[in-house]
């Protein structure tokens, strides 16, 4: 039973359930202490053992009532045959004639030896192991071999050239169909149990490391999607609500500790604090024609970041520069990138000009707690860079990040002056795929913690 | 298990009836929830929508069991010195006046300063000691001699802190106060965590738990819990009031009625002895039923509706 229970916890791993070897352990003693004998409660136990969210639960059911759905050997098919006993005089002596294992199991009829037999050969064939339905066809020859298919066919063809007992080969010939049958209903729930989630995990992960430029529209929906569950993945790990400051509460012990030497007199007070300093973070994101193809990535960067950060504001700009802080906080992702790309996009880029207006804007609210990221490729149509403007606010800031959707090695050529903000920069990275996205995502969530 | 198993947890069926010899109803996921607690010595961690009676199953635990329940609720900025222990300081100051004033007696004889010290350190350390611990929830649970009941309710409103603080104590039964030392649960109480999803809880605490979900209960169940809570309530009336629940959790609320809505709905109508749901008494007292008034104004131009619905579909189940 153990190493049932462990297989159906290796197919709900396959679909995504996170179900570490302690929780294994609990159900397999959970299980232990519930027995086996009542379905229903046995679903129940891995239930409370092994999901430990609404979702998982409904994904536990529903593999469950897959894989505890034992093999259809047929049963019922095979006894109807075999009942008429007028057979089983002719076929008492033709046993005879049948030498090989699987013949002789088909015709006793032996469903308990036939199902082990068919589950071992499986489990050899790597039926759990499959990844495309290509496989399937193969995998489930592999198990008919296995099961001594090979000396069942060679008698059976003995006997035909023969001409002899024609009709226990007919009958024999029947049952091995529904055999083959069986196999490949088999190998097909277990293509289903073990291999349905692998083929999209395969996606997602081919996603993630493909450039954003490169993709077509239904990809970047699939994207966008991505991007989300990245950023709430990542809001659930740093969610710390941030704590009320507790200055005015006196830590009694610390404060006898403190003046332990002071004959018990409380001269030296202690008090409690435990606020979290958390940084402002600013981000800035270009959406001008140069950056066309990333801009709607980028501003889904900005989006999640402005979801999953608790104090972010967020600018726009292509010659101007604008907040949007109160859109994206509003809206819905889809519409509110929309929305500002509609409005601002497609004008010509000015660094120059987008620093001034952010130097009007917010310049004096960047302070050393404060974190400016840009994402842009510093395109500037051989206008005046304003580094200088650039240069004040890295001073003022805690840390400044510029993101640039190019390769490095494209940077600095044309009209990219990358190299006039690069020394205000605390990082700079390249920012073109999802997994760039995901990493310095990541990292800045740790740092704001 | 070391524990002795006391005999109403002998198996999920026997609590489930125990349960509802209390007054309590429950499906077979929470009888096997509790009796897996029970056996494996686990927390369970208990969810749902609000009014489904996940701290009333711990409170009908702790009846069962026939012993304490320890109540911690959790909220924003719950820290230690409120969830485990607190030093006594009030008594800590007089006990160091005390000593002051004895200090000559006990120092009596000692030449210098290095024999006063000396003598000084064959009095134990009783300034951080047990008697000064004031034991909060946690504490206590460890304490009791008889298995308790902890019921850790709304750990979603706690930080993040606190829950990794719990860890230690949900899958080892002990706590780790710096001053004395680790104190392990003389014996091992049944730990219930109830949670309303308002943040998501760490993948390390979860693991450590049981995870039930406590759905709202189907019509069938909910008869019977109301049948048992409010049995003065007539057969026919009692049908008719879950079905109209049941048909107000299928429309678009902002909170949908739980079970303990309908209870002290069908308590309502007992007092005002109705006997028959018509739209007059439904619309006086929805209110009791709906929270919010945008909820009660998409209700009541449905009624009719509603109500009509409930009249032709019940004498149908009847026959």
């Amino acid at each position: 039973m153990d190493s049932t229970l462990v297989d159906f916890i290796q197919s709900l791993r396959h679909h995504g359930l996170p179900v570490s070897p302690a929780e294994t352990l609990d159900a397999l003693q959970a299980v232990a202490a519930i027995g086996v004998g009542n379905r229903e409660r046995l679903k129940i136990t891995l239930g409370l053992t092994l999901a430990k969210s609404l979702a998982h639960r409904g994904q536990l059911e529903e593999l469950f009532d897959r894989f505890f759905d034992p093999p259809k050997t047929s049963a019922s098919p095979l006894i109807q045959f075999d009942a008429p006993a007028d057979i089983d005089t002719p076929a008492a002596p033709a046993a005879n004639s049948i030498h090989s294992e699987l013949g002789q199991l088909l015709l006793r009829n032996d469903q308990p030896t036939l199902q082990r037999q068919l589950v071992i050969a499986a489990e050899q064939a790597g039926a759990k192991d499959m990844q495309m339905f290509l496989q399937k066809k193969m995998v489930s020859n592999r198990i008919l071999m296995d099961m001594g298919d090979r000396q069942l066919q060679k008698e059976l063809r003995q006997l035909e050239s023969r001409q002899q007992q024609l009709q226990l080969v007919a009958e024999l010939q029947q049952q091995r169909q529904q055999l083959i049958d069986t196999i490949n209903d088999y190998v097909e729930q277990q293509f289903l149990l073990y291999s349905r989630n692998r083929g999209n995990q395969l996606s997602e992960a081919t996603l993630q490391q493909a450039k954003l430029s490169n993709l077509d529209s239904v990809q970047l929906q699939q994207l966008m999607r991505l991007v989300l569950k990245i950023a709430k993945k990542l809001a659930s790990l740093h969610s710390r609500t941030r704590k009320v400051s507790k200055r005015g509460c006196l830590d009694m012990r610390r404060t006898i500790a403190a003046n332990a030497a002071l004959d018990g007199h409380l001269l030296h007070t202690r008090w409690k604090s435990t606020r979290i300093e958390r940084p402002r973070v600013m981000v800035i994101c270009d959406i001008s024609g140069s950056v066309s193809t990333y801009a709607r990535f980028l501003l889904l960067f900005v989006y999640a970041l402005q979801d999953v950060l608790p104090r972010v504001r967020s600018f726009v700009f292509s010659n101007q520069m604008h907040e949007v802080t109160s859109q994206f906080r509003e809206l819905q992702p889809e519409a509110a990138i929309s929305q500002v790309i509609e409005r601002w996009s497609g004008f010509s880029t000015d660094y120059g000009r987008a620093l001034q207006d952010f130097s009007a804007l917010a310049l004096s609210q960047v302070d050393s707690k404060t974190q400016v990221i840009m994402l842009g490729d510093a395109r500037n149509n051989h206008d005046l860079g304003r580094a200088d403007i650039w240069k004040e606010v890295h001073n003022r800031a805690q840390r400044v990040l510029w993101l640039n959707p190019e390769d490095r090695s494209r940077w600095n050529t044309g009209d990219s002056i990358m190299r006039l903000y690069a020394p205000y920069c605390s990082m700079l990275e390249t920012c073109n795929s999802l997994r760039d996205m995901e990493r310095v995502l990541g990292r800045l969530l740790k740092y704001a913690n | 298990m070391s524990r002795v198993t006391p005999t109403p947890f002998q198996s999920p069926d026997s609590i489930r009836q125990h349960f509802e010899q209390l007054g309590y109803i429950c499906s077979d996921a929470i009888a096997t929830a509790v009796y897996l607690a029970v056996q494996l010595e686990k927390p369970i961690l208990i969810e749902g929508p609000p009014g489904v009676g996940k701290t009333e199953l711990a409170k009908k635990t702790a009846q069962l069991l026939n012993s304490d329940l320890i109540r911690l609720q959790c909220y924003e900025g719950l820290d230690e010195a409120k969830a485990l222990y607190e030093w006594k300081y009030s008594k800590q100051l007089l006990y160091t006046q005390l000593l002051k004033d004895k200090l000559g007696d006990v120092l009596r004889g000692a030449e210098g300063l290095e024999a006063s010290v000396e003598r000084l350190h064959q009095y134990g350390d009783i300034f951080y000691s047990e008697n000064f611990l004031e034991a909060r929830p946690l504490l206590q649970a460890l304490q009791q001699p008889e298995t308790a009941v902890l019921l850790i309710d709304e750990i979603d409103k706690s930080d993040q802190e606190f829950e990794a603080f719990l860890l230690e104590m949900l899958s080892d039964y002990q706590v780790s106060v710096p001053e004395i030392g680790t104190v392990r649960a003389q014996s091992r109480p049944v730990v219930m965590l109830t949670s309303n999803n308002t943040r998501e809880l760490g993948d390390a605490l979860k693991r450590r738990c049981l995870h039930l979900y406590i759905p709202f209960p189907d019509a069938g169940l909910e008869q019977r819990i109301v049948a048992t809570q409010v049995p003065e309530l007539g057969d026919a009336l009692r049908e008719q009031l879950v079905a109209f629940v049941e048909r107000l959790r299928g429309m678009a609320l902002k909170k949908v009625p739980a079970v303990s809505e309908t209870i002290d709905w069908a308590r309502a109508l007992v007092l005002l002895n109705v006997q028959q749901l018509d739209k007059q008494w439904t619309e006086d007292t929805l209110n009791l039923l709906l929270k919010f008034q945008d909820d009660i104004e998409l209700v009541t131009p449905e009624l009719p509706q509603l109500l009509n619905e409930i009249n032709n579909t019940l004498p149908g189940m009847k026959n």
